[in-house]
């Protein structure tokens, strides 16, 4: 495991607790959500780097659109709650708890 | 070079943690900004010069100002930085959670910078990124194809999402 | 919903099912995933409801943060192995790191809290889709790694699911949530026979959609919500009424009925892999779902004349009968005696 590798594996896992664990924005869970896009993104780009396949670097440009498409709804979404929920906080979120 | 690269990766996770440890949205979104630039720059050493000026321009240019946008409407009068003491422990139960992962995992030993930057290979050798991203417009239609009609879902779904000015219990505005 | 918007959402869905199920590349798997989920948000947000626009956001949040953990594992086989195709995914890391992925996109026990919120907050019809169609995808990329998932994290998972499906469900009055919790025990059935016999997977899954969606579609017909409004229906569609506590019988898995063929085929499969104390561990605990299933159908036919009931009658009104619901229910109740053909066509 190159550092490199490292890095983007640690900054994936890091992102990916941090939406896991509390969060009291919503706008806080998807910048998250972004994060562990964009480490995903560099891990893309990099495995095609290593491995010397052309091919492979349009891989990222795909994953980066549909990470827009997914921050786009994202921020929908939190129009959409912010006006239901009168404000971005996640623990007003409990309409639907068992 | 190589040792920059690697500075260039420190910086990057460091920019993810500072998302991570959950403060404000305003220094969250700081960080996002941090991981960015340091993820461009770090493809550029790398030698991909064409993904990491699409990562610059599309993400950092396109997606982070809607964010930052964003994070400005959802403002509180109080923020959070990284010098409280809560998003602190956070920073470090993570980073105690990272390192016990890679301690357990057994990634310590097996370290060797393998990495090839620019300079190694020479400033002139054929990209691969060139060649690469333009196969989306001939052996890679289909893929393209797929990736604008979720481009246009996107906007229907958005569309529908926030439609409707009189619906919804409360106003917040 | 904007007319224009239906045919555009029902097309994504379409083609995000099939680019999954019908790809080899995880990056084109992930995007299938992508588009369905994207496409499902504004069906369970139609209502602009409050607690419709919560289940959205929780929807969200699961799902996004489950196909980066999907392309994640990926890529983490392909640092490995250097392979992208799904059947050979290899890596014990990314293995256990795609089961959970899957987990958290199906709703299997460890992961399993948003789906009965998401489902009580989406109208009837979105719900039917969000435990059929949008839990397809995810279990054919199980599928086609089946070979090298780890089989005792699968049998605990499943267990754990059959568990708290029958357990949680014990409390609800609500049908929709009844529904996502009987949904979550049957994964629980999907997954502990996923490893041994993908083709017996396949084939619960497929009976479970025939026999949910009539449910769902007879609930739907008689706008029943929660159980005081199945108690009153009989007024209504008496036959439908009837009809619906076989179809409730069914997917507890009683003998004469449909559901008995997977519940059975798994239990043989189990006992031929050895696995004695898990099949009855999974058979006695979906006891505690046949609770829960036994109630709907109570409350469906007690109040059926010439009983007398202390409720309000609702009127009589004529609805037009529905073909899809009278195909499903009938297949719902009556395919026990084809199962030989069934096993051999799956």
């Amino acid at each position: 495991m190159s550092p490199l590798h490292l890095s983007f594996c640690s900054a994936f896992v890091l992102s990916g607790l941090g939406l896991a664990f509390h969060r009291t924005h919503l706008v806080s869970a998807l910048l998250c959500l972004e994060s562990m896009m964009l480490s995903m993104f560099v891990g893309l780009t990099m495995w095609p780097i290593e491995n010397q396949t052309p091919s492979f670097t349009m891989v990222p440009i795909i994953m980066l659109t549909f990470s827009a498409c997914e921050a786009g709804t994202g921020l929908a979404i939190l129009v959409a709650s912010t006006r239901t929920h009168g404000s971005d906080h996640l623990h007003n979120l409990s309409l639907l708890q068992c | 070079m190589t040792y920059f690269v690697f500075f260039l990766g420190v910086c990057f996770v460091l920019g993810i943690l500072g998302v991570a440890s959950n403060p404000s949205p305003y220094y969250g979104v700081v960080g996002l900004v941090l991981a960015s630039v340091a993820g461009c720059g770090w493809l550029l050493s790398l030698g991909v010069s064409f993904v990491a000026l699409v990562l610059f321009m599309v993400y950092l240019g396109g997606m982070l100002v809607v964010f930052v946008y964003s994070v400005a409407l959802a403002a509180e009068p109080f923020p959070e930085a990284w010098g409280d003491w809560r998003v602190l422990g956070y920073v470090v139960a993570l980073v105690v959670v990272v390192l016990g992962g890679l301690v357990l995992g057994g990634f310590v030993g097996s370290w060797g910078f393998g990495v090839n930057t620019v300079d190694s290979v020479g400033m002139f050798v054929v990209r691969l990124d060139f060649s690469g991203v333009a196969m989306l417009y001939s052996r890679g239609v289909g893929m393209f194809l797929i990736a604008g009609w979720g481009l246009l879902l996107t906007l229907f779904v958005v569309l529908e999402l926030v439609r409707g000015l009189s619906r919804g219990a409360i106003r917040a505005v | 919903m904007n007319p224009h918007t239906t045919p555009v959402l029902a097309i994504s869905l379409a083609l995000g099912t099939t680019i999954t199920i019908s790809s080899n590349h995880w990056v084109l798997a992930w995007t299938g995933l992508e588009i369905n989920t994207l496409a499902i948000i504004p069906l369970i947000s139609k209502s602009h409801h409050p607690r419709a626009v919560e289940a959205a956001t929780k929807y969200f949040l699961t799902q996004a943060a489950a196909s980066a953990l999907v392309l994640f594992s990926s890529i983490t086989n392909a640092w490995a192995t250097g392979q992208w195709d799904i059947t050979q995914l290899n890596h014990p890391t990314s293995c256990l790191l795609l089961t959970a992925a899957i987990a958290i996109k199906l709703g299997l026990v460890p992961f399993h809290f948003w789906f009965p919120e998401v489902l009580q907050g989406s109208p009837l019809m979105t719900a039917l889709l969000l435990s059929t169609l949008m839990k397809f995808p995810p279990l054919t990329l199980l599928l086609m790694t089946s070979k090298s998932l780890n089989p005792t994290l699968l049998t605990a998972m499943a267990l754990a699911s059959a568990a708290l499906g029958g357990w949680m469900g014990l409390n609800q009055t609500q049908t929709r949530k009844i529904l996502a919790f009987s949904s979550i025990s049957h994964l629980g059935w999907i997954a502990i026979i996923l490893v041994y016999n993908p083709k017996l997977a396949l084939l619960t899954f497929y009976l479970y959609t025939i026999m949910t969606s009539a449910v769902f579609m007879a609930l739907n017909k008689i706008k029943a919500l929660n159980l005081s409004t199945i108690l009153t229906s009989w007024t209504k569609t008496p036959m439908l009424n009837a009809t619906l506590m076989l179809m409730l019988l069914s997917l507890a898995g009683l003998p004469p009925l449909t559901g008995f063929m997977p519940k059975w085929l798994i239990i043989q499969e189990l006992i031929k892999q050895e696995m004695t104390p898990a099949a009855m561990a999974i058979a006695m605990l979906s006891l505690l779902s046949l609770f829960f299933y036994l109630r709907l159908a109570y409350h469906s036919t007690i109040t059926l004349p010439p009983n007398s009931s202390n409720h309000m009658k609702q009127w009589y009104t004529s609805k037009p009968p529905s073909t899809p619901t009278a195909i499903l229910a009938s297949l719902s109740i009556l395919l026990l005696p084809l199962s030989p053909m069934i096993h051999a066509i799956v």
